[in-house]
């Protein structure tokens, strides 16, 4: 992995606009592919798209009948999918608002979803200790995919091109290598909260719930290093790298965003970004900017 | 007509001819109107209106009487109208003994009550019969706790009707019966006979006295007879026997009172006024016959008792004696007790010396906390009282400190004697100058006095808030009864320390425990020698580390385990839980680290011995530390801990992915037998599959059958571990199976690559195949290892980081015994070290076990509650689901059980384990 060259200096650590418009809890926020545009999900059963460099809230998705715990939209930007408390996934339409598919079939609330690369799959993390893949092409109702080796709440999930990753509260990190055919679990011993891939996809970032973050390496499973300082105990709280992999940004319990050294694992710098605990964070493709979402009902873009 | 009946078979409903059911009515009509009730009951035959017979034998149909086929009443199924029970309620009906009684009862009933006395009418019985219906009809409507018809004997009318007193001028004597017996009656009439004579006659005087009572009357009445006419004694009936219930009846003494309930009620009405104790003095054996008597293990029951007493004549003899009446019996009954245990022939003292003493319970002080005072600690309470000395401050020196301070502890816990014991044993050591008033005396008093203050804190905390309410906040985690003072109690010698060892350890360390030494004592003489590091692997903790000390007492005395022997009760079930864990495994370390006495002589040696701890032990530093730091860096070398399995992802996500099904093409996987039962089950058949299924074996070969057996054993073992190995492979080399079955090899070659290909074709055929697979590929291996050859290791790829690890048992914490199982005796202490890991992660999982599915729920709650308040995005579940892990787990994998049969993970650990092995040894 690339060190990062960026200094400290360099990383987000100015307020550039805040996204006011939910109501209540903010659980999710995410760039889009490109990073000009943003969705964020929350408790108030909303998804909102904005476009944070400006600070516009552009569109409200208002269908999901409990919480929006998270969303992802696709690379051409045509479709979002999202996830939360009514144990469905959403499958949405960006420019109409519509619902065009609700794939039902999770027994509990559903934490995380994702598109895979070519949009026609989305895999799904739930709270009923399975990973469900649902196939957007067809019209089957049921899902093409149930990986219930889980023993615990699937909290997280990511997918590349071959790849899908789940982090779980059973402590484990499984890669369910599909060109392969095997699972690679790799036991972290404590609740995996969410996790991120580096952006070389050599490593994959577990937030646990003892308030650590910890970077593996995905080929041989070894823990490269671990990030603390920050409280994250109780709460689903992301974290992720920095576009150029030279830092992990990571929010707190008590409202604090922490930027560590990739390497060093020092933390770099950490100030109150929130009045509340930070449960989003996504960093920008390309830019210096990064999105935060808190329990304060605001999502916060930061640029550097 | 029957029989013709019999014969034929008929469809539909019979149209009956009128003439028939005519006839049959008519038949039943006559039957009921009389001809049948001629018959026996058990004779007569039941039939329906129509005539039909109801009740055939049990052969024959059995019971359809009543109304058949309905629900049981006239109506059938039709419904009734409602009518609502708000306006009309249900009416209330008194059950009396008439409504259980049948007709022939009642009429029995009847009958008895009237009988025959209605014949005499003469003696104005008739009127008594009335007022008796009369008082009949008033019970009746009065409730009673005796339902039915009282019996004649406790009915007397309240006054006497006119009949009566008209009788009783005319000399009839009241409790003539005029009912019971011919014999009766006719004596009944001459004494009515007699009585127009006595009105003629001047007996007048005689007769008025009869009138008034009957007492004096037989007596010096010249004609004997019939004395025993039933007084109708009013005896309320104050026992709670039966209604003619005889409680004499085993007591011979009393047996002549059965006398008065027969028929002949020979007791004349004065004998009632007879004084009790005559009664009881009378009582003698009159009844059953002298010289006759019954063998005394012999039962006088009533067949003795009516061959002695009624046969022969007794009566005057009887009459002599003075039975006592009913009355006298009851009346004796109802007095007191001391009459009550008299034995006939004996009289109740009317004082006499023994005399029942009665103690009063003592009185509780009121300050009285009842909690156990035992010997020491009763010293030490009395103690208690003492004024406390002044605050010294400490001295110096502080390693004089450090030892007045174990020294005081240890005294107070021991007792004085321990005091004196040491100061004998250290008379020459200036360091114990303070035992004898020298240096540092004061501060040691002061000490001892707060340990007292300490140790007997628990057993009078009522006592310690008056006096000391400071000596509480000394120790909130004081227990109540340690290991020492049990050992006090026990006589167990207190702790026979040398100077030498004090001198020697006391220096050498700041927080020596001179208390674990003590323990030593009591538990096991061999661990006396040990060094205290290793014994005190909780010194950073004391309270802790007191636990440990009783844990270990406990261990090696054995017996019941106090409930807090655990720890304290502020403790949670999982942090003691994981306590006696680490106990355990420092109760193990101890019994190891066996050095020589010489290793504890100077401190130098300790660091030494410390050293060789470290170096025995993997993690040996932390432990001494601290098991705490010890968990962390077991964690830190077990986790992040990476297992491989396989995993089948479904055709069309890999079509959606873009990528080649690595399983294209390939059988689906065997189904797994569910259960080690499932495959005894089909043992036997394992020979006959394997034979008959040899080719199907080799051709679309694969262990994984094997595995399925080795799984089934697994399973019985806790699979607490988060996956099992499942390297299910189907292209995996048929090296045994050419090996046993060598002949057809090439066939084979050709046969498997055809097969892959028809695979897809013939999954159904595979799916139907793969049951006897199963049977078969078990019984390769079995014949694989009697035949010494080596199950080939199926493992298409390597994962990097198997190796990584030994392959040893405690590599997997899949094999965590549950957790009450006795620590196993482990040789080696690297084993040892996985040992702990194994434990430490038990513990978790065990302490999360418990409250995961309340925490879940919980959890669900509190999203549904929070979901409105901007309170925020809890995700507790993400915190408490992870408790849960075990039992998750345990329900998961039954799950996958049973239900996904499309996942190929179903080795056990031990394959696992096996199949890594052999990696290495191909690597190496």
């Amino acid at each position: 992995m690339e060190a990062g060259t960026m200094s400290a200096e360099e990383l987000p650590k100015t307020e550039a606009n805040v996204l006011k418009g939910h109501e209540g809890a903010v659980l999710t926020a995410r760039f889009n592919g490109e990073g000009n545009y943003c969705l964020s999900g929350g408790k108030d059963r909303t998804i909102r798209l904005w476009n944070p460099h400006r600070g516009i809230h552009i569109k409200t998705y208002k269908s999901h009948g409990r919480e929006v715990r998270d969303v992802h939209v696709t690379s051409d930007n045509s479709k979002i999918c999202s996830c939360g408390g009514d144990r469905q996934v959403f499958y949405w339409d960006v420019s109409t608002g519509r619902v065009i598919r609700k794939f039902r079939g999770h027994d509990s609330e559903v934490n995380a979803v994702k598109f895979n690369e070519y949009s026609s799959v989305v895999v799904s993390a739930g709270y009923d200790r399975s990973l469900r893949a649902w196939d957007c092409r067809s019209h089957s109702t049921e899902p093409i995919q149930i990986i219930d080796t889980f023993l615990d709440s699937v909290m997280s999930v990511c997918l590349t091109k071959t790849e899908i990753i789940a982090g779980s509260v059973d402590g484990t990190v499984r890669t369910f290598d599909i060109r392969m055919g095997r699972e690679l679990s790799d036991d972290l011993g404590q609740p995996v909260n969410c996790i991120s891939l580096s952006n070389d996809g050599n490593c994959v970032l577990a937030s646990c719930l003892d308030s650590t973050l910890r970077l593996l390496d995905r080929t041989t499973g070894e823990l490269l290093q671990e990030y603390k300082g920050h409280t994250c105990k109780s709460f689903k709280m992301d974290c992720c790298l920095t576009n150029n992999d030279a830092h992990v940004v990571g929010g707190s319990e008590d409202g604090h965003l922490f930027f560590w050294d990739l390497v060093d694992a020092c933390v770099v710098s950490s100030f109150r970004a929130h009045s509340s605990v930070v449960t989003s964070v996504s960093y920008h493709p390309k830019d210096n900017c990064m999105i935060t979402a808190s329990v304060d009902g605001s999502v916060r873009v930061w640029k550097a | 007509m029957e029989s013709d009946e019999d014969d034929f078979v008929f469809f539909g409903t019979p149209i009956e001819r009128e003439e028939d059911t005519i006839s049959r009515k008519k038949k039943s009509i006559a039957e009921a109107s009389g001809q049948l009730r001629t018959l026996a009951p058990w004779k007569q035959e039941v039939r329906d209106e129509e005539g039909r017979r109801r009740f055939h034998g049990a052969f024959s149909g059995g019971f359809s009487a009543g109304y058949f086929n309905t629900v049981g009443s006239k109506e059938g199924w039709t419904p009734q109208t409602f009518t609502s029970s708000r306006k009309k309620r249900a009416e209330f009906k008194q059950q009396d003994l008439s409504h259980f009684l049948d007709d022939d009862e009642k009429a029995e009933l009847e009958g008895n009550s009237l009988g025959t006395s209605m014949q005499f009418d003469t003696f104005g019985f008739t009127a008594a019969e009335i007022a008796r219906k009369q008082s009949e009809k008033e019970q009746n409507e009065r409730p009673s706790a005796i339902p039915g018809p009282a019996p004649d004997e406790l009915v007397v009318p309240a006054t006497d009707p006119i009949g009566v007193r008209l009788m009783l001028k005319m000399g009839w004597r009241r409790g003539r019966s005029v009912k019971s017996s011919k014999s009766t009656h006719y004596d009944a009439r001459r004494e009515a006979r007699k009585a127009f004579l006595a009105f003629a006659g001047p007996e007048d005087a005689e007769v008025e006295d009869a009138m008034e009572t009957a007492a004096e009357l037989p007596t010096d009445d010249i004609i004997q007879f019939q004395k025993s006419t039933p007084v109708y004694v009013l005896n309320p009936k104050q026992d709670m026997h039966g209604l003619g219930y005889d409680p004499f009846k085993g007591a011979p003494e009393f047996r002549d009172n059965k006398r008065s309930h027969l028929p002949g009620n020979r007791e004349s009405g004065h004998k009632r006024l007879l004084p009790k104790k005559d009664g009881l003095f009378s009582f003698k054996p009159t009844n059953v016959a002298p010289g006759f008597g019954i063998g005394a293990l012999e039962e006088l029951d009533a067949e003795d008792e009516d061959v002695y007493a009624s046969g022969y004549d007794f009566e005057a003899f009887v009459e002599e004696a003075e039975e006592p009446s009913r009355l006298a019996i009851e009346d004796k009954k109802k007095s007191s007790s001391k009459e009550h245990g008299v034995l006939p022939g004996f009289k109740a003292a009317s004082n006499s010396d023994y005399q029942l003493e009665r103690f009063h319970p003592p009185v509780v002080p009121k300050d009285f906390v009842p909690h156990p005072k035992f010997p020491a600690t009763l010293e030490v309470n009395q103690k208690l009282t003492e004024v406390p000395p002044s605050e010294v401050p400490p001295p110096v020196d502080n390693n004089l400190k450090v030892l007045i301070e174990g020294v005081a502890t240890l005294v107070a816990r021991c007792g004085p004697l321990f005091e004196e014991l040491s100061r004998e044993k250290n008379q020459s050591n200036p360091l114990f100058d303070f035992l004898s008033g020298g240096d540092g005396n004061d501060y040691y008093k002061r000490k001892l006095w707060e340990a007292r203050q300490k140790h007997g804190d628990k057993t009078k905390p009522l006592l310690n808030e008056k006096i000391a309410p400071n000596a509480q906040k000394m120790t909130p985690n004081a227990q109540k009864m340690t290991a020492e003072t049990r050992g006090n109690i026990l006589g167990e010698k207190p702790l026979n320390r040398t100077a030498k060892d004090l001198k020697s350890v006391v220096p050498a360390t700041d927080n020596v425990n001179l208390q674990f030494h003590l323990s030593d004592t009591f538990t096991e003489p061999a661990s006396f020698v040990e060094p205290t590091e290793i014994a005190k692997p909780f010194q950073h903790d004391p309270a802790k580390q007191e636990r440990f000390e009783q844990y270990l007492k406990e261990k090696y005395r054995g017996g019941l385990r106090t409930i807090d022997a655990g720890g304290s009760s502020k403790m949670s079930e999982a942090a003691r839980a994981r306590e006696r864990l680490e106990f355990e495994a420092a109760a193990e370390a101890r019994t190891q680290g066996k050095w020589g006495k010489e290793s504890k002589l100077s401190s130098q040696q300790i660091l030494g011995a410390s050293a060789g701890l470290g170096l025995q032990f993997t993690s040996g530093g932390s432990e001494i530390n601290g098991v705490s730091q010890t968990e962390e860096v077991i964690k830190k070398s077990l986790f992040p801990k990476r297992e491989e399995f396989q995993w089948r992802p479904a055709p069309i996500l890999c079509k959606r992915f873009d990528l080649i099904d690595p399983y294209m093409g390939k059988p689906p996987p065997p189904p797994r037998s569910r259960s080690k039962l499932d495959s005894l089950i089909f043992m036997p058949d394992y020979v006959k599959a394997a034979t008959e299924e040899k080719n199907t074996v080799s051709n679309n070969i694969s262990l994984p059958q094997v595995d399925a057996k080795r799984r089934t054993n697994v399973m019985d073992a806790e699979d607490v571990e988060v996956e099992t190995v499942e390297v299910e492979n189907v292209e995996r080399p048929v090296d045994l199976y050419k090996a046993i079955f060598s002949d057809d090899s090439d066939d084979e070659e050709e046969n498997i690559n055809t097969n892959q290909q028809e695979d897809p074709t013939k999954k159904i055929e595979a799916a139907n195949t793969t049951l006897s697979r199963l049977m078969a590929g078990d019984f390769l291996e079995s014949l694989g290892k009697e035949l010494g050859l080596e199950v080939p290791p199926d493992q298409p790829y390597k994962p990097p980081q198997a190796t990584q690890k030994p392959p040893t048992v405690q590599d997997n914490p899949q094999n965590l015994e549950p957790i009450n199982s006795a620590a196993p005796n482990i040789q080696s202490t690297k084993e040892f070290d996985h040992e702990i890991m194994k434990k430490e992660t038990k513990v978790r999982r065990d302490k999360s076990s418990s409250d995961d599915e309340k925490s879940r729920r919980r959890s669900k709650r509190d999203y549904d509650s929070s979901s409105d308040s901007s309170d925020g995005y809890r995700d507790r579940h993400s915190s408490s689901r992870h408790k849960g892990r075990k039992k998750e787990h345990r329900k998961h994998s039954k799950h996958r059980h049973h239900e996904s049969s499309s996942r190929s993970r179903h080795s056990a650990d031990k394959e696992y384990r096996d199949s890594k092995r052999e990696k290495r040894k191909r690597r190496d």
